[in-house]
Order: C-alpha cells, then sequence, then structure tokens
C-alpha cells in the first residue's frame, strides 16, 4: 500500500441548487454549496485555511468565496481545468497537508454552465487555434467542440473493439435509470428507453443528446483533512485509499495517437497506492462527459476487458444490483455537470452508507473508483473507502 | 463571397506546412536523429526531443486511407452551417502511415464514409492566397 493509504479523508460534501438558469452569480452558488459542505462535515468556515478551485473563467475565485464565508484564508489556489481537476486539487491538498503547511481544504467548482458559457456548443475560433496545441490542424476543418475531439476517438476505438451505438445506449439507459431515483437528477421522470435512445438523432456521430452531459448552472464543494482531523468532524469519514491526481497522453496534440489515453497511464500506479485489484471496487463514479468515454475509462482502469466493454454495459452491470453500479446517481449524462465534482459527491455519499434503506444504496458498499477525464490529453483518479 | 470558415494560423512552427499548403503541396516535418515523422509539426521532434529538424515533401499525389471519422450535424464554427452533415475524419497515409492526418472529406455523402476508405488529398483555394488540404474519394 501507499504511504498516504487511509491517511486522508473526505469529511464533507455539499451542492448548490441546480438548474438551466440560476439567475445569480457563481459566487452565489459557490457559497451556498461551500456552506453546505462544511455543515455536512460539522466544520465552521474558519476551520478551512486553504480554499482551492477549477474553472475556465467562469467563476468566482477562491478568495472570494473565503471572504463572503467571512474568514480570511492562509492559502488560496485558482486553476484553470475542467475534467480530473478535482482528482488533481485534492492531491494537491494531501501533499500540503502532508507537508504540515494545511489543515483542512476546502475545494470547489461553480459554473453556470447552461445560462453562462456552454462548453457543447464550441469556442471562440481564433481563441482556439492559437490556445489549443497544434489548434491550426482541427479548428479550420470545423472541429471546435469535445464531442467532435473524443468523438474521433470513439469511432476509432467502436471499430477496433466491436462497441456499437446500441452499447453507447446501454450507458445511458443506466445512467438514466440510477436518475429516475434521485429526486435532485435534472432527468429526473425523464426515463430512457432503448427505442427512443436510438430513434434520437445524431449532433456528432458517434454522439446523440442522450450520449452528451447535461449542461447546467450549479456549485459543488468537497472538504479535504487528515484522518486524525477527520474524527473531530460529525461526518463519517470516507477515507483516500490510493490517488494517481494527474497523468497525459504522451502528445500534447492528443489527436496525433487516437489509440493512446490519459487514463491508461493511471490505473496501475492508482491500484499499487491503494493495495487493491480492480475486482475489489463494488461502486464506481466514472468521468461521463460522453457515453463512451465512460466504456474507454472501464477498458483503461481494467474494470471490464477491451473487446467486452460494450457488453459489460449491455448485461446491466453499471445498474444498481450490477457488478459495479457507476454513476448512481445518474452522472453528468443525467444528474448534473459539474466537470466531475458531482461523481464525487455520490461516491462519497455511497461510501457513507447515506442512503441505507433505501433503493439507491449499493448494498454493503466498502470500496469505491473515482475516475476524472479531462479528454484523452490529462485524466486522473482515486479509490476510496468506507 | 468572402471565406467565412476559420483559416489556418500560421506560426513559427507550422509555416512551412501551410506555405506548401497554399502550393498545393504536402510537406511533412522529420526527424533526423530518430528518423520519425511529426505532425502536427513542433519545435522540436515529439518522440525525442531532439532539433535537428527537416521537411520532407510528399508532392501532390497523396494517398491515404479513412483512420477514424465523425460526422458533424450541427455547426460548431462560423461559416459550417452550408456544409451539413461535415465528415472530418483522419487518414492514415500510404507512403507514411505514421502520419494520420485530419481534413474533411470532401465530394462524399455522410452515409458513405468508412474506415478503411481510399481518399487523396486535394487543395481547396479558400482565399486569393490561401489553400486548404482536404480528403477526397478514391473513384475506383
Ligand atoms: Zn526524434
Amino acid at each position: 500500500m501507499g504511504k498516504i493509504t487511509d491517511r486522508y479523508a473526505i469529511v464533507g460534501v455539499g451542492e448548490s441548487e441546480r438548474s438551466r438558469n440560476s439567475g445569480t452569480t457563481p459566487l452565489h452558488m459557490a457559497l451556498d454549496a461551500a456552506r453546505s459542505a462544511l455543515h455536512d462535515a460539522g466544520l465552521n468556515a474558519q476551520d478551512i485555511d486553504g480554499f482551492m478551485n477549477y474553472n475556465e473563467n467562469d467563476s468566482c475565485t477562491s478568495h472570494d468565496l473565503a471572504t463572503y464565508l467571512g474568514v480570511r484564508p492562509k492559502y488560496v489556489k485558482d486553476i484553470q481545468g475542467g475534467g480530473s481537476s478535482t482528482e488533481m486539487l485534492i492531491g494537491d491538498a494531501i501533499s500540503l497537508i502532508e507537508a504540515g503547511m494545511l489543515n483542512t481544504v476546502l475545494i470547489f467548482r461553480s459554473m453556470n454552465g447552461s445560462s453562462g458559457q456552454r462548453v457543447g456548443r464550441g469556442y471562440n475560433p481564433d481563441m482556439l487555434q492559437s490556445a489549443l496545441p497544434g489548434g491550426s490542424y482541427i479548428i479550420p476543418y470545423g472541429s471546435a467542440s469535445p464531442s467532435q475531439w473524443f468523438g474521433m476517438f470513439a469511432t476509432r476505438h467502436m471499430h477496433e473493439t466491436g462497441i456499437t451505438k446500441e452499447h453507447l445506449g446501454h450507458v445511458c439507459l443506466s445512467f438514466y435509470e440510477h436518475a429516475q431515483r434521485n429526486p435532485k437528477a435534472f432527468l429526473h421522470g425523464k426515463p430512457l428507453t432503448m427505442e427512443k435512445y436510438l430513434e434520437t438523432p445524431d449532433i456528432s456521430y458517434p454522439f446523440n443528446i442522450h450520449d452528451s452531459c447535461v449542461e447546467l448552472d450549479e456549485a459543488n464543494a468537497i472538504v479535504v483533512t487528515s484522518a486524525e482531523r477527520a474524527k473531530a468532524c460529525k461526518s463519517k469519514p470516507v477515507y483516500i485509499m490510493g490517488i494517481t491526481p494527474r497523468q497525459c497522453h504522451p502528445n500534447a496534440h492528443y489527436w496525433a495517437d487516437l489509440t493512446k489515453v490519459a487514463s491508461d497511464y493511471v490505473g496501475e500506479e492508482l491500484y499499487k497506492s491503494a493495495g487493491v485489484k480492480p475486482e475489489d471496487i463494488q461502486v464506481a463514479s466514472i468521468y461521463d462527459c460522453f457515453s463512451w468515454v465512460v466504456l474507454r475509462q472501464l477498458e483503461a482502469y481494467g474494470l471490464a476487458p477491451r473487446g467486452e466493454v460494450g457488453d459489460f454495459a449491455a448485461e446491466g452491470n453499471l445498474r444498481m444490483g450490477g457488478s459495479l453500479p457507476t454513476n448512481t446517481a445518474g452522472g453528468m449524462l443525467s444528474e448534473g455537470y459539474t466537470h466531475g465534482m458531482n461523481n464525487v459527491l455520490e461516491i462519497v455519499r455511497q461510501l457513507r452508507h447515506q442512503y441505507k434503506e433505501t433503493d439507491r444504496q449499493v448494498e454493503d458498499c466498502e470500496i469505491g473508483i473515482c475516475t476524472g477525464w479531462s479528454g484523452p490529453d490529462i485524466a486522473g483518479a482515486m479509490i476510496l473507502r468506507k | 463571397m468572402e471565406y467565412q470558415k476559420p483559416i489556418p494560423l500560421k506560426t513559427e512552427d507550422n509555416k512551412h506546412y501551410w506555405d506548401m499548403a497554399d502550393q498545393h503541396e504536402l510537406s511533412l516535418q522529420k526527424c533526423n536523429d530518430c528518423g520519425h515523422y511529426a505532425h502536427p509539426p513542433g519545435p522540436s521532434c515529439v518522440h525525442c526531443g531532439g532539433q535537428n529538424l527537416s521537411w520532407e515533401a510528399l508532392g501532390k499525389d497523396v494517398r491515404a486511407t479513412i483512420y477514424s471519422y465523425v460526422i458533424t450535424y450541427r455547426p460548431f464554427l462560423p461559416g459550417f452551417q452550408d456544409d451539413l452533415p461535415l465528415i472530418i475524419a483522419q487518414a492514415e497515409l500510404e507512403k507514411v502511415p505514421e502520419v494520420k492526418i485530419m481534413c474533411n472529406v470532401i465530394d462524399c455523402k455522410a452515409d458513405n464514409v468508412y474506415i478503411g476508405m481510399s481518399v487523396q488529398m486535394t487543395w481547396q483555394d479558400i482565399t486569393e492566397d490561401r489553400a486548404l488540404p482536404q480528403w477526397i474519394p478514391v473513384v475506383v
């Protein structure tokens, strides 16, 4: 087992309301999420000495948040990033606590992802050509959305491994089914059938609207501290068994090699650091900006064998009662979308057995995996336990 | 009518590629230290970090095979609204399989594109002095 195993814990999780139009600023939503996470942990804002957030220039700063929680922070960090940033910042928080520089860190993501700027609608073309590595080799061809960028990987991978559109549909159906048990999921009350999925036209093949995450206004927050300090919190701590906060594709212009994704480099170190094997995992939060991304990660993390991941989903393994209930609040495909943090909140609640005696609880689950995916370029993951 | 789509931005590192494209030719960056090709071109070799780079002219007859693709039904950038559905595809070069180049597949119905399809490079004159490499199906 790794040197940090079980020595750090997530002690608080919280969220703001989620909607298509919050009518308020990211600061207001971040305050709601932070207060909720602090309340969950039984901590005061004064107990937090480090504040961190990730954003795409669409949020408030960590200093802003601390200020309006009424505290002077010792340490603030705002990074530019989307998927897998939660895992990276948790890694940073652990490192800073381990080095004795901080005690307890609050990490948040707040975004008006629907009423403000929307990722799925593409970006400014001139900005992209200079900002993206090799941007002038994709932008002039009309490729400016993650659905197109990741879709290029998906079509090739589906061709090589026999994954069909129907297999993608099974990922969607599994998560939509979870969302029907979660009154706070955005697509609660909107179940999906395979017939409906298959007749939905593509936005960008191989993805239709169901294969794509919901874009919403929402904020999430989590509190990380040492196992020692966790004892003083009112919540049941969820321990970090192992973490690989970040790995990268060999090429920043990741289209140069469609056969590799950053997640392929995460698993080995992750399982070693946690001292467990893929078959020990009982519940999962797999980053799901698109349905196919889930299947590709199941393969990368050894949770299902290459060539069989589509069938793994089709057999119901991602559903409640399956061998690996995944994104049990509905995931980003149907619950909400905060670039991965809502999936972290859910797995913490599962591992605490917070849904005990309801149909939402993955029975007796003790070990879970949570993965982050920025794209084929950058990924990270952690393994958590009760 | 004025060209509405984004025009490839020439930089210090990619200028030669686009200059050659403007003359309807393909040129690829190659590392003289490890022998690998680099696409897109850069300030040094992505395989070994070597700085001993050169350009290899592949001329006007560039054959390739579709390696992967997406078909887009919605314009994500200005200028593409009249080109839907739009095929964006990576094709593996016949002469240099390690290099895969992303272009649109033009003169091809969306239903007809497939992995393994033979294509050849063509150049669209998009402005008075700029040209854009594209893939076009090889007519058998
Ligand atoms: Zn080299």
